[in-house]
Formats: C-alpha cells, sequence, structure tokens
C-alpha cells in the first residue's frame, strides 16, 4: 500500500495533495458556513483565462502568475459587484463567471495544441507536479493558514451575524475581500495539481463532509483535512492500481474527487441518523397579541 | 459621567441619501429605557443602525455616549433579530456569547479566564448556563433571543440597543429578557429597543417615540401611548371601536 509512493513522482503528488489538505479543511469550513460554494466555482473557472494566458506568455511556469492574477482580480471583482446591492450575488457571480470562463475558452481555442491544452487546464497534472511546485503551494498553504488563523475569529462573527460584527465595529467588506482573496489563493496553489474544475470540489466537500459528523468548527476542519488526506491518497492509489494492473487510463486527480465523493455519501446517512436521535425542538408558549387594545 | 446616554436633535436617518426616519428629537439619561413604537416599516430598525453608525445620519446632530456614533460602538451593545440568523450554523451557544467579547480580545488573543468568566455570568443571568455545550440553532426563539440579549451583557455596553427583542418569543423567554433589561437599567445601561408590543413599551419604558417615517411623539408613556397620539402614528391601522377604546392592526 505505501510502495507506490517510493515511486517519486507519485511521493511528489500525495505530497502535493497533503499541502492542499491543510489548507482545504480550514478553508472549506469557511466556504461552508459563509456559503460560497458558488463563489468558489465562479472563482476557479475565472482563473481559467488567467491561467491560459499565463501558460501563452511563460510556459508551464507562467501559469502560476495567470492564476494568481487573475484570482485576486476576481476576488475584487467579486466583493465589489455584491456589496453595490445593484446586483444580488447569484447574478454578479454567474455573469463573471460565465464572462471569464469564455475568454479563457477563446484563448486556449486559438493554440494548435487545443485539446491536449485544454485538458490539462481543466483536469490538471497531479502525476507531473515538480518540487518548485511544491515550493510555491507550502509557500501560499504558510501565507493562507497565517492569514485564517489571524482572521477567523472575524470570520466567523460575521458569517454568524454579520449586523453584529458590523455592530461590532469589523469591517464586512474588507473581511468579505479577505476571504474571497483567501479562496483566490486556493484555487491558485490547487489548480495545476487538480485543475480548473475539480478544484472547487476540494473547496466545498471537506467541511461539508464533516459536517455530517461533527457540529464543531474546529473538528470541522481537522476532519476535512483528514478527508482529503484520505482522499488523495486512496485516490492515488486506485489510479496507480487501475492503470498499471488493469490498463485502465483513470486521470489521478479525477480519482481523488471521486474518493472525496464518496467520503460525502458514505456520511450523508451518519447525517440522517444524527438528526433523528436530536430532541424535538421545545414548543413555545403562545405569546400575548401584538394586537393591543388601548384606552 | 456623560450627561446623555443618547442625544438627537433633529435627526434624519436613511440609507444613500434617501431618509427613512426625519425629525427625532430625543434624550436619554444613563439608566434610562426607550422604546421606539410604530408599525413594521416605519423606520425603527434604521433609527437603532444610525445609532450603532451603521446607517447614514443625513441632517441633525447625534451623539451616543458625547462621541459620534462610530467612535462611540466599543461602548454601545446589540441585540439583533434572531430570525436572521442560520439555525443550521454549527456554533454552541457559549462561542456565540463569547463573540461578546471579541471585541476586547482583538484579532487573536486566546480568550482569558476573565473572558470566560464573563460569558458564564451573563449566560446565568439569562437563565441558560445550562446550555452553554449546546448547538445555538437548537434553542428554541426566545432562548436565542436570551443567548443574544447575554452576548450583549458579556461586552458591558453602556448603551444597549435592541432589535425587536420580544418578536417570536415565548412567556418564559419575554419575561427573562424584561427581568435582566430591569436590572441592565438600575446598574446604569440605557436601554433603546424597538417594538409594536404596546404592553411592553408601558410596562417597560420611561420614554417611548412614536415613530412612522417621522418622529410622532415622544414623552412618557403615559402621554404617548394614547388614543390621539398613536391615530396620528398609525394611521388606517388605528381602528376607533365603539365604546371610545382604539384597536392597533399591523396590516
Amino acid at each position: 500500500m505505501i510502495e507506490p509512493f517510493t515511486v517519486p513522482f507519485m511521493g511528489r503528488a500525495l505530497t502535493e495533495i497533503a499541502l492542499l489538505a491543510l489548507i482545504c479543511g480550514p478553508v472549506s469550513v469557511f466556504v461552508f458556513v459563509r456559503r460560497l460554494s458558488f463563489v468558489s466555482d465562479a472563482l476557479t473557472h475565472t482563473v481559467f483565462p488567467g491561467v491560459v494566458v499565463g501558460f501563452v506568455a511563460g510556459g508551464i511556469e507562467g501559469l502560476f502568475t495567470g492564476a494568481l492574477v487573475a484570482g485576486v482580480l476576481t476576488a475584487v471583482a467579486l466583493t465589489v459587484l455584491t456589496r453595490s446591492a445593484r446586483l444580488t450575488d447569484d447574478a454578479a457571480t454567474a455573469v463573471l463567471l460565465t464572462a471569464m470562463f469564455s475568454i479563457g475558452v477563446i484563448l486556449v481555442s486559438r493554440r494548435t495544441s487545443y485539446t491536449s491544452d485544454l485538458t490539462a487546464f481543466l483536469f490538471g497534472r497531479l502525476l507531473t507536479v515538480t518540487p518548485r511546485q511544491i515550493a510555491e503551494t507550502a509557500v501560499l498553504s504558510v501565507v493562507i493558514l497565517v492569514a485564517l488563523a489571524l482572521g477567523a475569529r472575524a470570520l466567523l462573527f460575521r458569517a454568524f451575524d454579520p449586523a453584529g460584527a458590523a455592530a461590532a465595529g469589523l469591517r464586512i467588506g474588507w473581511l468579505d475581500l479577505g476571504l474571497n482573496i483567501m479562496l483566490a489563493l486556493v484555487v491558485v496553489a490547487a489548480v495545476r495539481a487538480v485543475g480548473t474544475i475539480l478544484v472547487v470540489a476540494l473547496l466545498i466537500i471537506p467541511a461539508a463532509a464533516a459536517r455530517m459528523v461533527t457540529d464543531r468548527l474546529v473538528l470541522m476542519a481537522v476532519a476535512g483535512t483528514g478527508l482529503v488526506l484520505a482522499a488523495g491518497y486512496l485516490g492515488l492509489l486506485l489510479s496507480w492500481t487501475a492503470s498499471l494492473r488493469y490498463g485502465v487510463a483513470l486521470t489521478s486527480a479525477s480519482a481523488v474527487v471521486l474518493m472525496l465523493v464518496l467520503a460525502y455519501l458514505l456520511l450523508l446517512p451518519v447525517r440522517l441518523w444524527r438528526d433523528r436521535r436530536r430532541p424535538a425542538l421545545p414548543i413555545p408558549l403562545p405569546r400575548r397579541s401584538p394586537h393591543e387594545l388601548v384606552g | 459621567m456623560e450627561t446623555a446616554a443618547l442625544r438627537l436633535a433633529g435627526v434624519s436617518v436613511g440609507y444613500s441619501g434617501t431618509p427613512v426616519v426625519t425629525g427625532v428629537d430625543l434624550e436619554l439619561g444613563p439608566g434610562q429605557r426607550l422604546a421606539l413604537v410604530g408599525p413594521n416599516g416605519a423606520g425603527k430598525s434604521t433609527l437603532i443602525k444610525s445609532v450603532l453608525g451603521l446607517a447614514d445620519i443625513l441632517d441633525g446632530e447625534a451623539i451616543v455616549l458625547d462621541r459620534t456614533p462610530a467612535r462611540a460602538r466599543e461602548l454601545t451593545g446589540y441585540v439583533p433579530q434572531t430570525g436572521n440568523l442560520d439555525s443550521d450554523f454549527p456554533v454552541s451557544v457559549r462561542q456565540v456569547v463569547m463573540m461578546g467579547r471579541y471585541r476586547r480580545l482583538g484579532w487573536w488573543r486566546p480568550a482569558r479566564a476573565a473572558d470566560r468568566r464573563a460569558v458564564t455570568e451573563a449566560l446565568d443571568r439569562v437563565g441558560l448556563a445550562d446550555r452553554a455545550g449546546m448547538r445555538f440553532g437548537l434553542l428554541s426563539g426566545g432562548q436565542r433571543q436570551r443567548v443574544l440579549l447575554a452576548r450583549a451583557i458579556a461586552a458591558r455596553p453602556r448603551l444597549l440597543l435592541l432589535d425587536e427583542p420580544f418578536n417570536g418569543v415565548d412567556a418564559v423567554s419575554q419575561e427573562a429578557i424584561v427581568r435582566v433589561l430591569r436590572e441592565l437599567s438600575a446598574d446604569g445601561t440605557a436601554l433603546v429597543l424597538s417594538t409594536h408590543d404596546l404592553a411592553v413599551a408601558r410596562d417597560l419604558a420611561d420614554l417611548v417615540c412614536l415613530i412612522n417615517g417621522r418622529q410622532w411623539a415622544v414623552g412618557g408613556p403615559g402621554e404617548t401611548l394614547m388614543a390621539e397620539p398613536l391615530r396620528r402614528a398609525y394611521g388606517s391601522s388605528a381602528i376607533d371601536l365603539a365604546d371610545g377604546r382604539m384597536v392597533l392592526v399591523d396590516l
């Protein structure tokens, strides 16, 4: 079970997943409590044109910069668009998502190696992760974890009760921008390994699955990290075994995401069982009528 | 000691330049209890938000604890309506009350014994110390309101603003909240609460401000919660009965 990971490229793939697991556990908790699944999905798509431009300009190493610029720009645009309240969150996010993704597809379709490039951008290249990429992911992971440690308290308050948080003096706009940028950084960190489509699974599923078994935020983050680690290990092992023993070409990143989805499905009955065990809510006593007789 | 907890002089409040409530003139001393009374959509919440510095003061002057509203935030407490909160949010009662200490704790300093004690005391005061470990969303509406009151108490504010604290609240919780509010004001905390329940306003408030788009009357409950001022503030929602009494219908 350990042997495949002694092969250098498998070891590097697992290391990359482990680093991503460290950040995706805690970050996905905030995606979950802020209900930012759609925003995360949008970010993964809007990073796409940046990835393509970066690749055209600087080859595989240019991907990182391109994704970073596009990710941060999207984070700012999303925060500004949804804050002005002229558009609903959903509409603004959807407009940005489709516009940027179309630009990405137009850009990539002008290249001669269109199909292979598109596949790599969309589904990643987990098995060709280089030590330099691992180092970049490690740096981003540290930045994200430090930012989360500093902002967790304020982000939690804002997620639970925006009006109360604003009344307590927290700057909601800046907090939203901070979290959106953090999501963009996770996307940038993960995009080369698992691709723009599958990275969204790493941002949404860990906390959503962990929520099935616990009500506690810290445990959700820890369990989320554990889930990504386990899915990474099992997914890589599965794709290795499938292609070597049975000759089935199973993309490693897809196998990892499949394992995550499987974990979610397996934990679903646990949530249903826990809900059934929970005592019924106390029925409030009837209050006095708001209709008042006055003399 | 400041002369007034809250002083509004010819104040108009609203959002993006559009007024919601105009012509508010009132003064609230330390330990006094003010009820903002008016029908739904009268602008009670907007007036409360303006005192917290979260809605715009378009005209007039608002002084909160001798400061501008935004600068007074560290001395004011706020109890929002519980209906807007996500009941599936994975947070415990204790964590919610601890949010009241966040301003003192800053961004990252861990909670100390004094913070934990303040949280326990606040929960004890609203009668929910035994629910500290429970998930917030599993409590009844009235209990949630009491937890939010505990969160505000844990911050030890000198002016406490409550937005419809008795909406959807059962009789037991309403009694508990009224008792705590009386204790707080006896300790010198000034209170502002919005309500459309005239019985609560009459029972609890030293000062009543009738609003509906503008201030219609301000004064003691004995002079404001009477047929004539209510008829002016509520308009067609105030229906005269044949025996000289009047019923208010929130349409």
